[in-house]
């Protein structure tokens, strides 16, 4: 596929805007906001006042409250920094939202380390493993605005409970004038037998990069954007896994119950014995100052590193 | 006993009452104690004391007309909501809700048991209950949102959520308080269960390690997020009635924290006001005398 370098407005805004058009058409939509805004956001306070609620810094009430909104019948969108909406509030996520099974649509920004110099506090690479551990619970982690965008439709025609994962800035396009569906939770953005990378969010960047360095060096290299974490679409996957003989997944995250741990419980059980790397954050924090790259740099997420791991595992 | 038609929901907005409807509650909350014995003994399991703590003012809120509530539609439209934040009560607001008719009282003689609906902690689902509750500091946040939505629509029911004393320690109480004031939510009524007791021991009298921290004054604190507070002694029928008489009539922006001073186990001289007891089940001996104290309590109720 080719790559259009283009810088999009942020995800979170690619789908606040597709979102007003929803609201303003539904008024039974409401938001609900623990304090955080998006340039897009203010539209909504400012047109549809009745739709728009600020509970100041307290995600837990957010959460709280949300739920007994749904309970009444109303769609809830909730929106903090994806620590907060999804770790600080977990328990009320877990018997509120998902328990009661209500129409519940938590926003979190800020996934894996997109707040990098704002420390351990605010990166977010525990939440995959924690809220795919919730019944009733879909996960979307988009990889770029024009899936952020279509999440809005897909997220209000979905009376699941709902957890997504954005970045917190511009996010370069994959999918810009491109015909995909984002339904199946999964796309096959290229195909090779040699080795399969699964990646999801930001990672399906880089993703995209080691297969080029890969390719330049003789291997067929497919690339998955797994941008829906729960459930995964386990046929379709399997199907694009077919006669392949190695697979990555590469997640800005904590491998402990990660992406990577969701896709290898699955060849567990289904007795998938491709050989599979996981590639992510190990057991450590990362105090480390000087932006996301550097951090990425520092613990192997960059396409060096990357590359290089996948390269030695494939004795190559 | 006194004619039940004053207890019927649909009359009860009118009801005049009188020591003979005090009465008449006093025999129902005895029913409700000694049900509750029978229940926890069954299930060897249930929070005996929380439940004798709460059981005059839910028999007030259901079965003394204070709540607006059908039970033979339990997701009528223009309900009052019940929240019962202090989800170990379940027990004893099964057995109010078992007696109104919400479900077949033969559901409470399987309490806990194989193919029951009614767990120890409450989930939604069964007749009367609106939301999962167990884990503390949930309700208020959630009775926030119905109660904005209440507004938000125009209707004139209201949102009564029952909240332990001790489980105002979880600070999520405090963000909801806060955004319950702020949103002029005059049509959430928080009803404090304030038995000054926890699990370990009790809250204002430092006398163990196994006390909690203070919570005094309750009163200031709720006043002082912006609450119209009132305090009562939540086993007095007549202060209960009290404090709750204008809740359906009053014109005021600002939501109600009504602090009810009860006893943790009350109607036992057995399991009042100790430690201990937050969940056992009494047996043997001590099952005994509490039943023959309950009973004797009844006997003296109806002039037996």
């Amino acid at each position: 596929m080719s790559q259009t370098a283009k810088f999009t407005i942020g995800m979170r805004d690619a789908f606040f805007t597709e979102l007003f058009e929803i609201f303003a058409r539904d008024p039974n939509c409401v938001f609900i906001t623990a304090d955080n805004g998006a340039p897009s956001l203010d539209r909504f306070g400012d047109e549809l006042p009745d739709q728009f609620f600020t509970v100041g810094i307290a995600e837990q009430q957010c959460i709280g409250m949300a739920c007994g909104m749904a309970y009444e019948g109303r769609k809830v969108y909730t929106y903090a920094i994806a620590p907060f909406i999804s770790l600080r509030a977990y328990e009320q996520q877990k018997i509120d939202v998902c328990a009661m099974n209500l129409p519940i649509v938590s926003i979190g920004v800020g996934r894996g380390y997109a707040y990098d110099i704002m420390g351990p506090t605010h990166h977010t690479v525990e939440d995959i493993t924690i809220m795919r551990a919730l019944p009733n619970l879909t996960i979307h982690n988009p990889a770029d605005g024009v899936a952020a965008g279509a999440l809005a439709e897909i997220s209000y025609r979905d009376a699941s409970p709902q957890y997504i994962r954005f970045d917190r800035a511009g996010i370069e396009d994959l999918y810009a004038g491109m015909d995909v569906s984002f339904e199946d939770g999964l796309i096959e953005i290229a195909h090779g037998e040699d080795l399969c990378i699964i990646a999801t969010g930001v990672m399906v960047h880089n993703a995209l990069k080691v297969r080029e360095r890969l390719t330049e060096k003789g291997l067929k290299v497919g690339v998955i954007d797994l941008h829906r974490l729960k459930p995964i679409n386990r046929d379709l996957l399997f199907e694009k896994l077919s006669g392949v003989s190695n697979v990555c997944t590469v997640e800005e995250h904590l491998l402990a119950g990660g992406m990577g741990s969701s896709i290898a419980e699955l060849f567990i059980d289904e007795c998938v014995s491709t050989p599979t790397l996981r590639i992510g954050q190990d057991d450590r924090f990362a105090f480390d100052m000087g932006g996301r790259e550097q951090i990425w740099k520092t613990y192997g997420l960059d396409v060096d590193g990357i590359t290089a791991r996948i390269e030695r595992w494939m004795g190559k | 006993m006194p004619d039940s038609s004053l207890l019927k929901p649909s009359a009860t907005e009118t009801a005049q009452l009188s020591e003979d409807t005090f009465k008449f509650l006093a025999i129902e909350a005895n029913w409700v104690r000694r049900k509750v014995v029978d229940m926890a003994v069954y299930a060897k399991s249930g929070h005996v004391t929380s439940a004798f703590s709460q059981t005059e003012l839910l028999v007030a809120l259901y079965m003394g007309g204070i709540m607006r509530h059908r039970p033979e539609e339990p997701h009528w439209a223009d309900r009052d909501r019940f929240i019962i934040s202090k989800g170990q009560g379940g027990i004893g607001l099964y057995a109010v809700l078992g007696k109104c008719g919400y479900f077949p009282m033969a559901e409470l003689d399987n309490f806990c048991g194989v193919g029951s609906h009614l767990s120890v902690h409450v989930e939604a689902g069964v007749p009367g209950i609106e939301v999962h509750s167990g884990s503390l500091g949930h309700g208020l946040p959630i009775s926030t949102g119905i109660a904005q939505q209440g507004k938000l629509a125009g209707n004139d029911w209201l949102v009564f959520c029952l909240l332990g004393d001790a489980e105002l320690y979880e600070g999520s109480n405090w963000e909801a308080a806060t955004y319950a004031v702020s949103a002029e939510l005059g049509n959430l009524v928080c009803v404090v269960d304030r038995n000054q007791q926890g699990v370990l021991g009790f809250s204002d009298k430092i006398e163990s390690k196994r006390d909690g921290p203070r919570t005094e004054s309750l009163d200031d604190k709720f006043a002082a997020f912006g609450f119209e507070v009132r305090r009562f002694n939540g086993h007095d029928f007549s202060q209960i009635f009290d404090a709750f008489s204008d809740v359906r009539t009053r014109r005021s922006n600002r939501p109600l924290a009504l602090i009810a001073d009860t006893i943790k186990g009350c109607g036992s001289s057995l399991m009042a006001n100790k430690r201990f007891w937050h969940y056992r089940v009494p047996k043997d001996d001590d099952l005994d005398g509490l039943r023959a104290e309950l009973e004797a309590q009844r006997k003296a109720l109806c002039g037996e």
